[in-house]
């Protein structure tokens, strides 16, 4: 059996822990090309039309898989912790996905209901059930993936050029070169470094959120308001570029969220959705950098 | 000591936490909270009835992307504190829907425009545990000086309220498809609803809505006729609040089509009591398994089982309704079409927001109904 997986929404989170899984299980897979304008073509044609944009390339890269493998994993998101969600649409995407996409080969969904490793162990050996494969090496591929996992989830330090940038937002959103059109490199490219969640500690991001009325119950939006108010604070960086998909309704509070909070240094919000120009999008990033340029000297 | 402790007393039972306290409109929700705070004794202040004043007003001071109810809630409530109410009490959730972050961003938006406000959010038991939330109900139930008995009481009541006339709604609605002169129905849902404010505790609300309860049976209805049926599904906000859903039933009953809405106030409450044990809405789930097997955050679940439940009890079609950029109902609306498809039952989905336009509203509806009555008729002739 040939197993594809989707390029999409929060493989660029858990690629390690996933390839590592179903190497060591010896599972014939394929991924999916990198995000590209096919893709989101496919995404675009087969998904309904209020859907965000990372739903629709989701779309398009399980469309793009569907003629090319016997099934397609597509899992289910329901949290992250006990009270602690992503996205409705999460919890919902494999019914989005089957109900959307024509002809499409089995789909291998299994809800996960926590990242810590108990449920994950749940998830995985389930998974690992339902494509028919050995019950014994379940364990030992879990524990191998789980700290090639852990070692990609290490902080990394901050990289030292002249400013600093904390780019905010979804995994998906900052880590899908195609959907945000390289903006790291764009950064990296005028001496500007990219800080993005990956180096702030779980243990400050915890800190932080407490000063809310209510903790969020998004995984991202704890992620994203913790951090970008964690950097503000501590002056880590010189401004903050927030990179939402159009019509998300999480971002549609942390956005507000920060900008209540983070009063001191600049932020830039970047919208993203299908009809994106790359001519406007460098436009606003170079104001923001001269602006910052200005301020800063 | 004994002297002071007792002035202390005195002065918490005759309410020296006195507030005003008001409430974001949500459809017949209204007259519970109103005979709720007539029976308890506290002040409050009904902000008027939804309107564009509330929407602008709400749409200034929202973040931009937010959906429709934040918007109109937020246009009641700064009616409602400038009509001078200091407290404001909100229902909240833990879902993953954002209607639970709402308190953060009003708390965020008063303290930006300045008003000194109290906001007291009603989430639900199972997400903040019964302890937390008695303390944050007891915030109102100090500002009563009635005792147990009666504070309990007039919970017993609102309940018995919010019962009554949702079934007055729902039937009234659902004859209107039948009534032999036109119009009657909706005038009997409107006159029921006035009389209903103008009372001045919950037993005369209660007399009131039973009188009209009893009305209800003497209007002539031919039930001979064979009118179409819609089921009206989708956001909970924007299906009980007929402002944000542009008085969709009422343009319904006006073209004779009886309309049926399994979620109301009422089944709210009793859902929100069962969901602890897990015993909430189990018709709902039944039916909804086939397509949607999980929970997906606010209602989506339910509109998917209300589509099925309706297309099961031979309605002629459903009309969902959903604010833009609803992340439950983007997910229930991608399931819609292929429940359409393989039950042969029409379903249409409208999204509104401040934006929607009166007349595309009214348009769309029409070609709707005109589709179902034109399936109808054939299925007279061609297919019996």
């Amino acid at each position: 059996m040939k197993l594809g997986i989707p390029k999409g929404l929060l493989y660029y989170k858990y690629y390690p822990f996933i390839d590592s899984f179903l190497e060591e299980l010896q599972v014939d897979f394929i991924t999916s090309q990198d995000t590209n304008k096919e893709i989101l073509d496919l995404g675009v044609k087969n998904a309904i039309d209020d859907a965000c944009l990372p739903i629709k390339i989701f779309h398009g890269h399980v469309a793009s898989l569907k003629d090319k493998c016997d099934a397609i994993l597509v899992p289910r998101f329901m949290s992250t912790a006990k009270g602690e969600y992503i996205c409705p649409k999460f919890c919902g995407l494999p019914e989005m996905i089957s109900n959307s996409i024509p002809g499409l080969p089995r789909l291998i969904v299994e809800p996960i209901y926590g990242l810590d490793q108990k449920q994950l162990y749940n998830f995985a050996n389930k998974m690992a059930k339902k494509m028919e494969l050995d019950n014994h090496r379940i364990k030992k591929a879990f524990m191998t993936a789980l700290s090639k996992q852990r070692e990609f989830n290490m902080k990394k330090l901050i990289p030292n050029n002249k400013y600093k940038i904390a780019l905010v937002g979804h995994p998906y959103n900052i880590f899908d070169k195609y959907m945000n059109m390289d903006i790291i490199n764009k950064l990296n490219k005028i001496n500007i470094s990219a800080v993005t969640e990956d180096y702030v500690e779980e243990s400050n991001i915890n800190e932080e959120i407490k000063d809310l009325f209510k903790k969020p119950f998004w995984y991202f939006a704890r992620n994203s308001y913790g951090f970008a108010s964690y950097v503000s604070k501590n002056k880590l960086v010189d401004g903050i570029i927030y990179i939402s998909s159009f019509a998300c309704g999480i971002d549609s509070i942390v956005i507000e969220l920060i900008k209540d909070k983070v009063k001191d240094i600049p932020v830039l919000v970047l919208k993203i959705d299908e009809q994106t120009g790359e001519a406007g999008f460098d436009t606003r990033i170079e104001a923001f950098t001269d602006m910052l340029e200005r301020r800063c000297s | 000591m004994t002297l002071e402790l007792k002035r202390l007393l005195t002065c918490l039972r005759e309410g020296a936490v006195k507030m005003r306290i008001t409430i974001p409109h949500l459809g017949n929700a209204d007259f519970a909270a109103k005979s709720l705070f007539d029976d308890l004794g506290i002040e409050y202040i009904v902000p008027k009835v939804s309107n564009k004043e509330a929407l602008e007003l709400g749409t200034k001071y929202a973040p931009e992307d937010i959906c429709l109810p934040y918007k109109i809630m937020l246009g009641n409530i700064i009616m409602g504190f400038k009509a001078g109410a200091d407290t404001a009490l909100i229902t909240g959730s833990c879902g993953p829907c954002r209607y639970g972050e709402y308190c953060e961003l009003f708390k965020n938006t008063f303290k930006k425009l300045g008003y000194d406000v109290k906001l007291i959010v009603a989430d639900y038991p199972k997400d903040i545990g019964v302890k937390e939330l008695m303390q944050r109900m007891g915030n109102i139930s100090s500002a009563s000086d009635r005792n147990i008995e009666q504070k309990l009481y007039a919970v017993y009541n609102a309940l018995k309220v919010i019962k009554l006339i949702d079934y007055i709604e729902t039937r009234a609605r659902y004859l209107a498809g039948y009534e032999v002169k036109k119009g009657e129905f909706k005038k009997l849902i409107y006159d029921c609803k006035n009389s209903a404010y103008n009372c001045e505790n919950g037993i005369q609300m209660i007399k009131v809505l039973n009188e009209y309860k009893r009305k209800l049976g003497h209007i002539k209805v031919d039930m001979n006729k064979n009118p179409i049926s819609i089921a009206i599904i989708g956001e909970i906000y924007t299906i009980l609040e007929p402002f944000a859903n542009l008085y969709i039933e009422d343009k319904l009953i006006d073209f004779g089509v009886s309309v049926k809405k399994g979620i109301n106030p009422s089944w709210w409450v009793k859902d929100a009591v069962l969901a602890p044990f897990k015993a909430n809405s189990l018709h709902i789930r039944l039916a909804s398994r086939e397509y949607l097997s999980h929970y997906v955050g606010g209602h989506g679940r339910e509109c998917i089982g209300e589509a099925l439940i309706a297309q099961q009890q031979g309605l002629d079609g459903a009309i969902q309704i959903f604010p833009l950029g609803c992340m439950p109902e983007i997910v229930a609306k991608s399931i819609l079409p292929n429940i359409s498809k393989d039950k042969d039952f029409p379903i249409m989905s409208l999204v509104v927001d401040e934006m929607t336009g009166e007349a595309g509203f009214s348009t769309r509806i029409e070609a709707f109904v005109d589709l179902l009555e034109r399936r109808k008729e054939q299925n007279v002739l061609y297919r019996s």
